[in-house]
């Protein structure tokens, strides 16, 4: 008995200890709610558009409360309140009705919809009758401004139109909330989409800076200026590829890889593939080109036709040297091992966009005893190919290879106006570099693109 | 004209893409997402184009009777059987050209067709990546020359950082991969990247510019 | 066929008989149409085994297993491709007809006639088919290539240029005020000011050194040719390292392809 009553004793004593020590840990900041009174009001409230965007977003701001983080260390919270017309309650039940509606009657509701949504700036006009306040938001303690973002689309519950008049205003609310201050009211404010993206001018002017160094280097390129290209492994052994093939009889399998005919590294593979189709149908070797894309199959097969017709052999085009297989990822792995296996190429070329399965072809080419040339951009199967594959085009490469294949001196030309930009790369790190040193934010600030 | 429109489209196309960008407000933002959809729609005809060449390629496989010529007549009946569990299906107890019900897919042998036999499929050939970087790492590390030792040597560093058997050396080998996968790969990958985005960029100019014509053909 | 394929495939088909009774047995008790599930895992367990058997050499089961995965892949996306963009996206916008017999809701819009745009388009592509009016298919080509290069191209300037060259941006000496300790230790995973110096440097350095090795139109000779060779043995350095990062990845692949075998199959595994 006297065991249990001493347990008791120390439970309740242990109870007390810990909800005092609760209140000693309670941050200074906290009042307790019977003492609390009414907070200082936010100050300096703005509402403006939101900058760079489509429009359907205002932006509100103002200067904390004087009781935020300082005099009663009352305010937790801010509330933001818009003011809303009651037609935008019909708005809504026009939406929850057309939800269940269906045929005729959800037609007739679409066209009440339509026909309340164009009235929406009109009735914000009758401010501030026929409406009320109601919250859209809430800020924490400490922040100082709130984005009230909608949507585009008319049909959907979070339309905000622009042309619009809207009215804002902020409460600075304290732990208690019916405890609480309203600010000044702030608007008209209307949003509206902006038609240059202020926040994008370090792009637009590499835009700018990119297309004129391009077309002067063309332009030079196209007078006839000299153009020195080092030497790259991966292009010499093309030909000496082709020819192995042709000497043992056995075919040239080339990949385009997973892409589409939209990602530029497959777009630098037709080009790849035009060239090395040409020299295929002059040695006469068979060319195997399977497809994982349709669209790129079309492509694939006009350039090969037109390399072909290019070689004087139109003859021996036929229309399943390049043939579509599955757009599945590993389907098509599948198909193209068996491929190896089975027709025993005696050059693999992979030129173009890859993923995972880039291992599995270019082991499976190795130990069918292939000689390998491999191209991709995709970073992450760069280190697969170097390992696996004879030779590969890294990255930029691979776009340079079309250039080096053709040395056509148009695009000679934009490799040395690729070379300049890499120059100014150079410069710009080496100044950015004085300029994070010596805390230059301006210029660091040149470079940053804010959407 | 049979080149110069595709090429006037590859410009205009190309240019509006360029300005969309640049103009934030709805009306460029309505018409970018009108194009998007457009591409996604005219994949399904090339899909359409792909699909009677598989067949084509097939058919033909079959009745020249060389080797192996009895496996396309399995790629035939998978993917008729699967075109038409694809296309039809149960609703409300008949069958008819449905694909979805609000329970699910109206026809089970597609699921089955998806879950029994693609599923295990895919995953197993994602599964040989196990055994392809073994041997791809034996016959890479024989460090033939200087690139190649320094790629084993990092490799090797890389792949014991969580070894436990390592002893008093450990620690120092999980610090030397952890610095080498944050400073070297990140200055080097960056490398690689600007140099990618350059060339990028400089082929997408060339094509809205019709210099590069080469996914065009001739004629 | 030789003698002796044809005595394996009949082996594996007896095996394939008896691992579905097996499996069957083992489900009786616990799902009502044990024979159709034990069919699906061993079929399953079948394909797996033949795909793997790949690794030995081409064989007859791979051979049947790679067919029947494109067969069925392609109409697989086919038909997947069907019912979410044409049906579930194209006819709610064209034709209250044929969207009330697929049953899709239809979505009026005053814009909806942009959509017949794609349809002429893709049917200008099956225009491929035909010898002589086959060049209309470039058109939706370029409309695609075109509205690619172009989204491409300001992209990859901002993400790929912008973006990263920013990203070099990195200072000589980190809190070169003297604030914290210069060097806490040599470990490399220390944090003190040295380490993240000579990070700095590396970095800097690196990517500098990786783009010199990717110019062009310059010999790489003299001080640019040895800036060259640091840049490609920093890029073999990053390439071993990511083979390395992957390998326990490709790894656990296996192993869960090993547990379905020993466990959903075999049932030798809890």
């Amino acid at each position: 008995m006297k065991y249990k009553s001493l347990v008791i004793l120390l439970f309740i004593f242990c109870a007390f200890t810990l909800s005092a020590a609760q209140e000693d840990a309670a941050p200074v900041d906290t009042v307790q709610v019977d003492s609390i009174l009414p907070p200082a009001p936010v100050s300096m409230l703005t509402a403006k558009d939101g900058e760079n965007d489509h429009g359907h977003s205002i932006t509100l701001r103002w200067a904390l409360s004087a009781d935020d983080g300082a005099g009663q260390n009352s305010v937790l919270s801010y509330d933001v309140f818009r003011w809303v017309p009651f037609f935008m309650d019909t708005l809504q039940s026009i939406g929850d009705s057309l939800d269940a509606a269906e045929g005729a009657v959800a037609e007739q509701l679409r066209k009440r919809r339509d026909q309340a949504v164009v009235m929406i700036p009109q009735v914000h006009k009758s401010y501030p009758e026929q409406g009320e306040w109601r919250k859209i938001g809430t800020a924490l303690s400490g922040q100082a401004s709130f984005n009230d973002v909608g949507v585009k689309e008319r049909e959907s519950r979070d339309y905000m139109a622009d042309h619009t008049d809207y009215y804002y205003r902020v409460d600075a609310v304290t732990a208690d909330s019916t405890v609480r201050t309203a600010s000044e009211v702030v608007g008209p404010v209307q949003s509206y989409g902006q038609l240059f993206n202020t926040g994008r001018i370090p792009v637009f002017v590499a835009v700018i800076v990119f297309g004129f160094l391009t077309i002067f280097f063309v332009v030079r390129a196209k007078m006839g200026t000299e153009l020195y290209v080092r030497p790259l492994a991966g292009i010499e052994a093309v030909d000496d590829a082709i020819g192995r093939a042709t000497e043992m009889g056995k075919p040239i399998l080339y990949v385009l890889g997973l892409g589409t005919a939209a990602d530029i590294g497959t777009i630098a593979s037709f080009t790849i593939l035009g060239r090395v189709a040409k020299r295929v149908a002059e040695y006469q070797t068979k060319l195997i080109v399977p497809c994982y894309d349709p669209i790129v199959m079309t492509v694939a097969q006009e350039t090969v036709k037109a390399a072909y017709l290019d070689a004087g052999r139109p003859d021996d085009y036929y229309e399943d040297i390049v043939y579509f297989v599955t757009q599945s990822q590993f389907a098509y792995v599948a198909a193209v091992n068996g491929t190896m296996l089975r027709e025993l190429p005696a050059t693999n070329m992979y030129m173009g966009v890859f993923y995972a399965e880039s291992l599995i072809l270019a082991e499976t080419g190795a130990l069918a005893g292939s000689i390998q040339i491999a191209g991709t951009d995709q970073v992450a199967q760069l280190p697969f190919f170097i390992v696996a594959c004879d030779y590969t085009l890294i990255g930029e490469e691979l776009y340079a290879a079309s250039a080096y294949l053709g040395r056509e001196p148009i695009l000679l030309g934009s490799l040395k106006a690729q070379d300049y930009a890499k120059a100014a790369v150079i410069i710009l790190a080496a100044l950015g570099l004085l300029a994070a040193s010596l805390n230059w934010t301006a210029f660091i600030n040149l470079f940053s693109v804010t959407s | 004209m049979r080149r110069q429109i595709p090429l006037a489209l590859v410009f205009i196309f190309g240019v509006f893409m360029i300005f969309q960008y640049f103009v934030p407000h709805e009306s460029s933002e309505w018409i970018y997402e009108f194009l998007l959809d457009w591409i996604y729609i005219i994949g399904i005809f090339a899909l359409a184009l792909g699909i009677w060449s598989l067949i084509r390629v097939s058919v033909a496989k079959i009745k020249a009777r060389k080797a192996n010529w009895g496996y396309p007549i399995i790629t035939l009946v998978g993917l008729f059987l699967m075109i038409l569990f694809g296309f039809t299906g149960y609703r409300d107890g008949s069958l008819g050209f449905h694909f979805m019900t609000a329970e699910g897919l109206s026809n089970p042998m597609f699921r089955n067709f998806f879950d029994y036999i693609l599923i295990p499929i895919q995953s197993t050939m994602f599964a040989l990546l196990a055994f392809f970087i073994a041997s791809a790492a034996y016959r890479a590390f024989r460090a033939r020359n200087v690139l190649a030792s320094l790629l084993l040597v990092a490799a090797l560093v890389v792949m014991l950082r969580f070894n436990p058997y390592l002893g008093p050396i450990g620690p120092y080998v999980a610090d030397a991969a952890s610095w080498l996968l944050n400073v070297p790969n990140l200055a080097a990958k960056r490398a690689i990247i600007i140099g990618i985005g350059l060339g990028m960029v400089a082929t997408a100019l060339k094509i809205i510019l019709g210099i590069e014509r080469g996914y065009m053909g001739k004629g | 066929m030789r003698r002796s394929t044809i005595i394996v495939m009949a082996m594996v088909f007896g095996l394939f008989i008896l691992s579905w009774i097996f499996r069957s047995t083992s489900l009786a008790s616990v799902q009502e149409h044990y024979l159709i599930g034990g069919l699906k895992v061993t079929f399953s367990a079948f394909l797996t085994l033949a795909i793997l058997s790949f690794l030995y050499k081409d064989n007859p089961f791979y051979k049947f297993a790679e067919h029947l995965f494109v067969g069925i892949s392609a109409a697989f996306w086919m038909s997947m491709g069907f019912w979410t963009t044409i049906v579930g996206n194209l006819i709610p916008r064209l034709s209250r007809s044929l969207s009330e017999f697929f049953q899709v809701p239809y979505q009026p819009g005053s814009y909806n006639f942009v959509y017949f745009i794609p349809v002429i388009l893709g049917i200008m592509l099956l225009m491929r088919l035909s010898s002589k009016y086959g060049w209309f298919a470039r058109w939706p080509l370029a409309f695609i290539v075109g509205t690619f290069a172009g989204l491409n191209f300001v992209r990859y300037l901002r993400s790929d240029f912008i973006e990263q060259v920013s990203a070099t941006f990195v200072p000589l000496l980190v809190n070169w005020q003297g604030v914290g300790h210069f060097i806490s230790n040599f470990s490399l995973s220390a944090s003190g000011q040295f380490v993240a110096i000579v990070g700095n440097w590396v970095i800097f350095l690196g990517v500098i050194c990786g783009i010199i090795y990717f110019f062009f139109s310059k010999e790489h000779k003299g001080a640019f040719g040895a800036a060259s060779r640091v840049g490609i043995w920093i890029l073999m350095i990053t390439f071993g390292a990511s083979f390395g990062y992957t390998v326990m990845g490709r790894i656990s692949l296996l192993v869960g392809r090993i547990t379905f075998l020993f466990r959903d199959w075999l049932n030798l595994i809890s």
